[in-house]
């Protein structure tokens, strides 16, 4: 049994079809990248593993249970977290209100911010400031950190190096491999030899569905199954 | 110059009393829109109904006690209707806004629009069996306040109504409270976050409609709490168009501090107290003739603050990268 | 760090769209040996409809009342009532214009109705410079449009560069503005706050409706001045010439902002409502179709305003300008139907008979009268909870509260009756009632 099961899922915005029928699995200890073009449903996808734009038909399976029906803060509750994109930090809420509030409630603030800081020490500098003034690259930091503090068995990530300077890429990529030693990543990326450097496997989405699906092993950008990519 | 002096004291404080009350009308209906987006036309209603259950409590219970009594007994008030008025907001989240959340934000001030005629009505018709005016004050009520809170206190030689000292004292120590609930607790953090982003916050385990719930209840509790200070001012009193009459600045203020920030509505009520306190002057002394000067003067503040920064004093234009 | 709304106000900035219709496909098969006329007229056998049962209304209620009595009586609004509806019913509509085809919500159109108001009875004073106190009503009547699409042209100028909640509350503060200056502006009458009325000594007569200048033309409207008719077998009091006249003017009115609305000009407001920006991207000025709609709408407000005040020969603050009056235009339009024109009018007329059926006191008509005569003793003397009585009860519950189940019924509305009676009939139907129904009749028919 893998930790998530996504199976012939169909989602919809209001009456266009976005979805029409994703399976995918990942394995416990992974990290498998959704890779395709612009606007093929790989946001989607993770929105509906969330609840948040719930499937109207096919299933979600996580540890052996269906998410379908849930709320998103169950989901999130049994260990499912998001790291989405935009980074979607509160920008008016302190760096170290950011990072509380991701403290699972019952777990210790204090010990959650401790690991934030470890991982990200520029965080610690700003932890007064309000998470809005931060740049982007600050800020994905910062969104990371909540991912890691929030306890997750599995982390969905959406396009992590968006919008970021190469070098700021570097960083970003470095502390997503350090999540990945002991969380189970699912990650939408463009960037594809960033993509294919992260990921154990690949599944590639077009028109709302998986078309292709393979290892990364020995892979190249230049492989022809992803010529789509840039059609 | 002591004259003048103790003038500048007077009307400084009658301002800050303006103020507190404004901030007091307004505080709910910000913390609602700010989490949930719905402006609350209800708000009013709210507070005229937290006036009469705290009037009904003071009348039934404390009417003859004098003094210190009759402060205890206006705490158990505004308690009480903090209490019932929170608990009528709750019901009207859970059992009718809740249902409008994936429309368009109209729909939902058009629900609230229709819970005021209903909520008017019922008071209209609960005032009338008990043989009460609906449109004047309910003097009963007025007249339950000790000695101390009804005279004038004489401060820097000039003569305050010891009311206003009273309205000051209780808004600063409720707008302290909500501030340090807000910034100061978890719960309040949550309710920051999610007013910013409830998708995410929900994503990160937060369960945004109970939440929603809550300071809808909260929200709903702040304008009953409103209503048991404005039933002891002769200015405004229990009345069943208090639930209009308090609509109109508390959405004045709200607008003007920038829709749902915290530290806009305060600053905005300072402003709209202020500017009613210094006007209201003028007419008493005889320099300005047109009796709804402070009236006026509120409407003019939110046009014109719409006409040149329509964010609102503490609002930005637009954050968020989403 | 106490600003947390970011989210919150894209969402309120979202556009309020409201429900859509409207379909803009035309009913086409047409017979080719048809003259226009039958064409025309077939086209609008809904609207023909419609005219014919406000046309006989006053007749049928007399007939309806002399047989049937108190029960017709409580259940038919009164002539009187019906004339209200008409002037109201056209302010809601002209709010419906504005707000419900371009999804900009005109919180402050109480200030175009009362303008209207205002301006005619103070005209009719000889207050207002340059127009004497016996200039014809239908003048000053159209001029008082003119002088609300003005003041429209001006709010709109500064308002419609806001949008959503922020609209709202612009046009909000203007109306309020204008509402405390004629409230408490001594220039009006000696006693502002009570509003002012026509005086009787220059007016010894109803205002009169019909073309200036020609006098046969005309006919004075008023419950107690008006004119009165008799001719072959109809004979109509003041009250039911009031009734047509208004009618009259409500129904050119209605025509007008009904072509407006189905002009291409009507469907850059509904594409407005839909996606601004889209309309905008496509090269249509839409700030000047916003203010272009919103003057036709005050122009409407106010025709509205001025046939109010010229019924009733007073108008007030309260009665005309305050926000609530804006309110009832929203109640209106919400329980008629959003964005369908027409809707507004009928939702105004069901708002008034739910008022007149559960809040008449007198003789000869509503629920409460009507048990007081059927009742047995027996029930009427009937214990309920702490001694009241059930006869108590229901004067409680029933004598002028209708606010409280109009509320109620509103906000059923709202949640599951969004597009409200008219946007009903029309999801049934699958189009407007006039496209509809001449297709059904022909189906009918074969």
């Amino acid at each position: 049994m893998s930790l998530l099961e996504v199976e012939d899922v169909h989602t919809y915005y209001g009456e266009s079809h976005v979805l029409e029928g994703v399976s995918l699995e990942v394995e416990a200890g992974e990290v498998v990248a959704l890779v395709g073009r612009n606007g093929v449903g790989k946001t989607t996808t993770l929105r509906s593993i969330l609840q948040l734009t719930p499937p109207r038909e096919g299933d979600v399976r996580y540890d052996g249970e269906s998410l379908v029906g849930l709320e998103t803060h169950e989901v999130a509750d049994r260990g499912v977290g998001w790291i989405p994109e935009d980074r979607r930090v509160f920008a008016h809420l302190t760096v170290e209100e950011n990072v509380r509030l991701s403290v699972p409630p019952g777990s210790d603030e204090e010990a959650g911010l401790e690991t934030a800081y470890e991982a990200f020490p520029d965080l610690r500098e700003f932890a007064d400031r309000e998470a809005g003034t931060l740049s982007g690259g600050q800020q994905q930091m910062l969104s990371i950190a909540r991912g890691l503090v929030n306890e997750n068995d599995l982390l969905l990530v959406d396009e992590p190096s968006e919008g970021l300077a190469p070098l700021i890429v570097e960083n970003v990529a470095e502390s997503l491999q350090s999540v990945a030693e002991d969380t189970t990543l699912l990650l939408v990326e463009q960037n594809l030899p960033l993509a294919l450097d992260l990921a154990d496997r690949f599944y590639v989405v077009d028109h709302g569905q998986v078309v292709d699906e393979g290892s990364t092993e020995g892979v190249t950008t230049d492989d022809e199954r992803f010529e789509r990519l840039s059609a | 110059m002591t004259g003048a002096l103790a003038t500048v004291v007077e009307v400084f404080v009658s301002g800050m009393a303006k103020a507190s009350l404004y901030a007091m009308m307004a505080l709910g209906l910000t913390l609602i829109f700010g989490l949930l987006g719905v402006l609350n036309f209800a708000h009013g209603s709210l507070t005229m109904v937290g006036a009469y259950v705290a009037g009904l409590v003071m009348v039934t219970f404390a009417a003859g006690s004098s003094g210190l009594g009759a402060v205890v007994w206006f705490v158990v008030a505004a308690l009480v209707a903090t209490t019932l008025v929170g608990g009528v907001g709750a019901a009207m989240e859970v059992g009718l806004i809740r249902k409008l959340y994936d429309r368009p934000p109209i729909y939902q001030i058009l629900l609230t629009f229709g819970v005021t005629l209903v909520l008017d009505e019922l008071m209209r018709i609960v005032v009338l069996f008990y043989g009460q005016q609906p449109r004047a004050d309910w003097r009963a009520a007025l007249g339950t306040k000790p000695s101390f809170v009804d005279g004038n206190v004489s401060v820097l030689g000039a003569s305050i109504p010891a009311l206003e000292l009273f309205e000051v004292a209780f808004g600063v120590l409720v707008v302290v409270a909500v501030w340090a609930f807000l910034t100061q607790t978890r719960y309040g953090l949550v309710v920051r976050a999610g007013s910013e982003d409830d998708e995410m916050a929900s994503a990160l385990g937060v369960d945004v409609r109970r939440v929603f719930t809550v300071v809808f209840a909260l929200g709903a509790g702040l304008a009953g709490l409103a209503g048991a200070l404005l039933m002891w001012d002769p200015a405004w009193g229990a009345s069943v168009p208090l639930a209009s009459e308090t609509l109109l600045p508390a959405f004045v203020v709200v607008i003007v501090g920038g829709l749902g920030t915290f530290r806009g509505t305060v600053i905005a009520a300072v402003l709209v107290g202020m500017v009613d306190g210094v006007t209201t002057y003028f007419f008493n002394e005889g320099i300005i003739t047109f009796s709804g000067i402070s009236e006026l003067m509120i409407f003019l503040i939110l046009v014109g603050v719409l006409v040149v920064r329509p964010q609102g004093i503490a609002g930005q234009a637009e954050v968020g990268g989403h | 760090m106490f600003l947390w709304f970011a989210r919150r106000v894209s969402r309120v900035k979202r556009r309020w769209g409201v429900i859509s219709t409207e379909t803009v496909d035309r009913e086409t098969a047409v017979d080719t040996d048809e003259s226009w006329v039958r064409e025309y007229a077939r086209d609008h056998v809904a609207h023909l409809l419609v005219v014919a049962a406000f046309g006989v209304y006053p007749l049928l209620y007399s007939l309806l009342v002399a047989l049937g009595g108190g029960v017709a009586g409580a259940f038919l609004p009164r002539p009187e009532t019906m004339t209200a509806v008409f002037y109201f019913g056209l302010f809601a509509m002209s709010f419906d214009f504005i707000s419900g085809y371009t999804g900009y919500l005109s919180f402050g159109h109480a200030a175009f109705y009362g303008t209207g108001g205002y301006f005619v009875v103070l005209v009719a004073n000889g207050k207002v410079p340059l127009l004497p106190a016996d200039t014809p009503f239908m003048v000053s009547m159209v001029l008082a449009g003119v002088l609300a699409a003005l003041l429209a042209v001006v709010i709109g100028s500064v308002s419609f560069r806001l949008s959503g909640v922020y609209f709202a509350m612009i046009t909000l503060g203007f109306a309020q503005v204008m509402y405390v200056f004629m409230r408490d502006w001594g220039f009006l009458s000696s006693n502002p706050r009570d509003g002012v009325a026509v005086s009787n000594d220059l007016h010894p007569a109803g205002f009169e409706i019909g073309i200036p200048g020609v006098d046969a033309l005309n006919l004075a409207i008023g419950p107690l001045r008006g004119d009165e008719i008799e001719w072959l077998f109809l004979d109509l009091g003041a009250t039911e010439v009031s009734y047509y006249m208004v009618g009259l003017v409500v129904l050119v009115c209605y025509f007008a902002m009904q072509r407006m609305v189905h002009s291409p000009f009507g469907r850059v407001l509904v594409a407005i409502r839909e996606n601004e920006e889209r309309a905008r991207a496509v090269g249509y000025n839409t700030f000047r179709y916003k203010l272009g709609a919103f003057a036709a709408s005050a122009f409407f407000a106010g025709v509205a305003g001025a046939l109010f005040a010229g019924v009733r020969r007073s108008v007030s603050p309260d009665n005309s300008l305050y926000f609530l009056v804006s309110g009832d235009a929203l109640l209106a339009s919400i329980i008629g139907g959003f964005g369908t024109l027409a809707g507004p009018l009928y939702g105004w007329l069901f708002d008034r008979s739910v008022v007149e059926f559960l809040s008449k006191t007198g003789a000869g008509g509503g629920l409460l009268p009507l048990l007081r005569e059927y009742l047995p003793g027996s029930v009427v003397e009937a214990q309920l909870v702490g001694g009241m009585t059930f006869g108590e009860g229901i004067e409680v519950f029933l004598n002028g509260h209708a606010p409280l189940y109009l509320g109620a019924v509103f906000v059923a509305f709202v949640v599951y009756v969004p597009g409200g009676l008219l946007g009903w009939v029309r999801n049934r139907l699958g189009g407007t009632v006039a496209k509809q129904l001449p297709a059904y009749l022909a189906k009918l028919r074969r």
